[in-house]
């Protein structure tokens, strides 16, 4: 009986304590991101404006009203009418056709150049924070030098030496971001190396590699996700900056930047030629640099809600 | 609230569209109107120092070592040579009296005028061009004109205002060649004084003195007090700017730091002329606008292919779209305002003709090439237009537009014709002797035009073609020559080593208030007469 009762005694607390983890729901680390993020208004609707443009890269070119190519020498440089929303270029060519066109080259230069930049500043910068010594030094003053170079003129001097176009800008927009993934990782490694719990996984003999991957890395991921949203912005900039200087994406492709360089000419008579293509880089530069912003907020542990 | 801002922000997009539409809509009509109406003050000009802005940077001031119209725009306020152009491309006297040329164009008799003098005091006599002459005829100088004067055998001062001139043969066209802007005489002091050096310290007999110049950022000369042509010059200074960017340009002429740019950009031509003191003239020049093919390389070896490409063009959209109706149809290889023209039965637009002789040749499905070009807009935008009319015959062009430093690198450092890479060409030639000897030979002549030692980018090399150029300059006889270059002519028109495109039209934009300074058709700047009127 009295048995019975100890027995009972806790079933009743577990019984009574049952509604309790129902009201405060375990965070996982994703909700916990999500319950603040979506408290900022403005990164949401960068965020949705952003997914809005991938999709937009995804089927831009299949429901853009006429080709990117398609030349009509009898309506050029028309201002934007019902059948051509932003108007035509000096060949009569459908500018909104061609925004929408661009918007996936712009999307994927800015993407990928990060991509590749972040993948080789992250290795770079775990393995000179984790490793420090002599590595750290030389790894990091290579940065420097790379630091030393403002990004526009770094990257014309890689086209310089690669030749003009887009998958060379891709290549260039990567380098100059290494370094400052590099930095960036680097300093989040040696925080998270004088952790507690790295400590004690390294104590109980953990191998390096698995010190790395299990531990170190994932305290790394969240600044390196806040950068590399902000960083796209940057890329989609540059990358339209270097083709319209005429070392990014070759005519006839309609990339952003390459409108705006030939349609400068016109600013005068047909402004609407540079208007549009420099809208779109305008607001998508804006939207990703909001939306980097918010995820900065949302992921930062150091701001309390 | 962010929504409401943002709603906002929609808002003005969609206002300054609809903004935009109407503008563009109405500017044929209304948007001219309207301005001339707030036409305000007149503008007027203080002093008398201009400003002149130019599209490029200057490379010399040697003439005889200059290879660029601009450098000798500049040139040609300070220096003057025994023979210039007037605006129709016609040979007029300057420092020569009178000139006559042996039948057998071998002899060249110059009378000088009397008592002219160099900036530096020297006297312009026989002995000084014989030393012009000289200079230039010696091919150790290594001057970049030289090619003009090769055949000079030897020049004599008869007395103190006669020159004579023997060639090695004859040479027909040998007047033109005098007249050429590279045949300006430089004081024979100054070419002791400074050598090479020269080119940065012009001394002639021009009506404006050479007074400092910071390459990249202006060249300025002064009024020569002692010119010898009465009441002239009327304009106390000059200075010209170098300033690529058009919009820049452009800007310039409104704002009033620039009294004249050349050339104007065709695309803003209509919207600024007449407007705050400001007008546009635009007039058919020499220089012809074409796409050269290399013959030595397939499928541009295949005569039909040339032709179908010419078919395959439309050149009045050309004109429309890249030059925005500021240039004529090209009916010949040179512009109808060069000697010895001779108008040929144009390649007109023929979809169905150009893919028959595609198919004849055996390019049915049309094949792949890359066109090199400068990197300049209205050249990027030429291409551009050649890729999109090209892509109808099935031909795909890859545009690979360059800066001039790569561009002579990739066309003039080719040793051996057979390894240069040069496919499809877009380019412009100003033939400036205005004759048709040099309207054609550089470009098209034979063996001894190709890359590095002149500009034959389309490799072209005909026996009879060289035969007819050949025969052409063996007389000064105008009758005999013009026979031999109708032939010729027609013979190139035929073999259509280019896409013939366009004659371009010179196009200048000045403040109302300067009169006397114009353009000539081979692109060169004239301000002997220039003043300011008000």
């Amino acid at each position: 009986m009295v048995q019975a009762n100890l027995a009972h005694q806790p079933k009743d607390k577990t019984e009574l304590a049952r509604p309790q983890p129902v009201q405060v729901k375990a965070r996982t680390p994703l909700s916990e991101f999500w319950r603040k993020f979506k408290k900022q208004k403005m990164a949401l609707v960068a965020g949705s404006f952003v997914l809005a443009l991938m999709l937009i890269a995804l089927v831009g070119p299949y429901i853009a009203p006429y080709s990117s190519k398609e030349f009509d020498y009898e309506s050029i440089l028309a201002g934007p009418s019902l059948h051509h929303w932003m108007g035509t270029d000096a060949y009569g060519r459908d500018i909104f056709s061609r925004v929408l066109e661009g918007t996936r080259i712009s999307l994927f230069v800015g993407l990928f150049s990060v991509l590749f930049g972040a993948l080789g500043g992250t290795i770079l910068g775990i393995i000179a924070g984790f490793y420090g010594k002599w590595i750290d030094s030389v790894i990091m003053r290579i940065c420097d030098v790379l630091f030393a170079f403002p990004g526009i003129l770094l990257a014309i001097g890689i086209i310089a030496i690669l030749g003009p176009g887009l998958s060379n800008v891709i290549i260039a927009v990567s380098i100059f971001s290494v370094p400052i993934f590099a930095r960036i990782v680097r300093s989040s490694t040696l925080s998270v190396k004088a952790t507690l719990y790295v400590e004690a996984t390294k104590s109980l003999g953990a191998k390096n590699s698995r010190l790395i991957w299990k531990h170190i890395f994932p305290g790394t991921v969240s600044s390196i996700i806040v950068y590399f949203t902000m960083r796209i912005g940057t890329s989609i900039l540059t990358a339209a900056s270097l083709s319209f200087l005429g070392l990014g994406a070759q005519p006839p492709t309609p990339e952003w930047g390459a409108m705006l360089s030939s349609g400068r000419d016109y600013l005068n008579t047909a402004p609407h030629v540079v208007f549009y293509p420099g809208m779109a880089i305008f607001v998508t530069v804006l939207a990703f640099n909001l939306l980097g912003d918010g995820l900065r907020d949302a992921l930062d542990p150091k701001i309390k809600d | 609230m962010f929504k409401k801002s943002f709603l906002s922000f929609l808002a003005v997009v969609f206002m300054v569209s609809i903004l935009l539409a109407g503008c563009s809509s109405n500017q044929p009509s209304g948007g001219e109107e309207g301005q001339s109406n707030v036409k305000t003050k007149e503008i007027k000009k203080e002093g008398k120092d201009i400003t002149i802005a130019v599209a490029e940077n200057f490379i010399s001031m040697d003439p005889h070592d200059t290879n660029d119209t601009l450098s000798y725009s500049a040139q040609k306020t300070m220096l003057e040579g025994l023979l210039g152009f007037d605006k129709e491309m016609k040979v007029i006297p300057v420092l020569a009296e009178s000139y006559k040329a042996s039948t057998n164009a071998k002899v060249f008799t110059f009378k000088l005028k009397h008592g002219i003098k160099f900036h530096d005091g020297t006297p312009l006599n026989a002995e000084a061009v014989k030393v012009n002459i000289d200079r230039l005829a010696d091919p150790n100088n290594n001057l970049k004109r030289h090619s003009l004067f090769e055949m000079v055998e030897k020049t004599e001062a008869i007395d103190e205002y006669t020159v004579k001139v023997t060639l090695k043969k004859p040479f027909g066209a040998m007047i033109n060649n005098f007249a050429h802007p590279a045949a300006m005489m430089i004081s024979p002091k100054a070419l002791k004084k400074y050598d090479k050096e020269v080119a940065r310290h012009p001394v002639g007999t021009g009506p404006y003195v050479f007074k400092e110049w910071k390459p990249g950022d202006y060249l300025k000369v002064e009024k020569n007090a002692t010119y010898w042509q009465k009441d002239l010059p009327k304009l106390d200074s000059i200075t010209f700017k170098p300033v690529p960017e058009n919009g820049s340009r452009v800007a310039m002429l409104q704002t009033g730091e620039a009294d004249f740019i050349y050339p104007v950009p065709t695309e803003q031509a209509k919207a600024i002329n007449g407007k705050k003191g400001i007008v546009v003239e635009n007039d058919p020049s020499i220089v012809v606008r074409y796409m050269s093919m290399n013959t030595m390389k397939k499928p541009f070896s295949e005569k039909k292919v040339r032709q179908a490409m010419n078919y395959a063009v439309n050149k009045e959209a050309f004109m429309k779209v890249v030059m925005q109706g500021y240039a004529d149809k090209m009916d010949s290889v040179i512009a109808p305002e060069t000697q010895f023209y001779s108008a040929q039965k144009t390649y007109d637009f023929n979809i169905e003709k150009a893919k028959k002789l595609l198919k004849e040749a055996g390019y049915e499905n049309g094949f792949t090439a890359k066109i090199w070009g400068s990197n300049t807009s209205s050249a990027q935008k030429a291409m551009e237009f050649l890729q999109q009319q090209l892509s109808q015959v099935n031909i795909k062009l890859k545009i690979e537009p360059m800066e001039a430093g790569t561009m002579s690198e990739k066309i003039w450092s080719v040793d051996d014709p057979k390894k240069a890479n040069i496919e499809l060409y877009y380019g412009g030639w100003s033939p400036s002797t205005g004759d048709a000897d040099w309207g054609v030979r550089p470009l098209l002549g034979g063996k001894d035009a190709f890359p590095p030692k002149s500009y034959n980018t389309a490799y072209f090399d005909n026996g009879k073609s060289n035969e007819l150029l050949n025969q052409a300059l063996q007389t000064a006889d105008p009758k005999v020559r013009e026979e031999a270059y109708a032939k010729l002519q027609t013979l190139l028109w035929e073999e259509a080593p280019w896409v013939f495109l366009s004659v371009d039209h010179t196009m200048l934009g000045k403040r109302e208030y300067l009169k006397g300074v114009t353009l000539l058709p081979d692109g060169s700047l004239t301000v002997t007469d220039g003043e300011i009127v008000q």
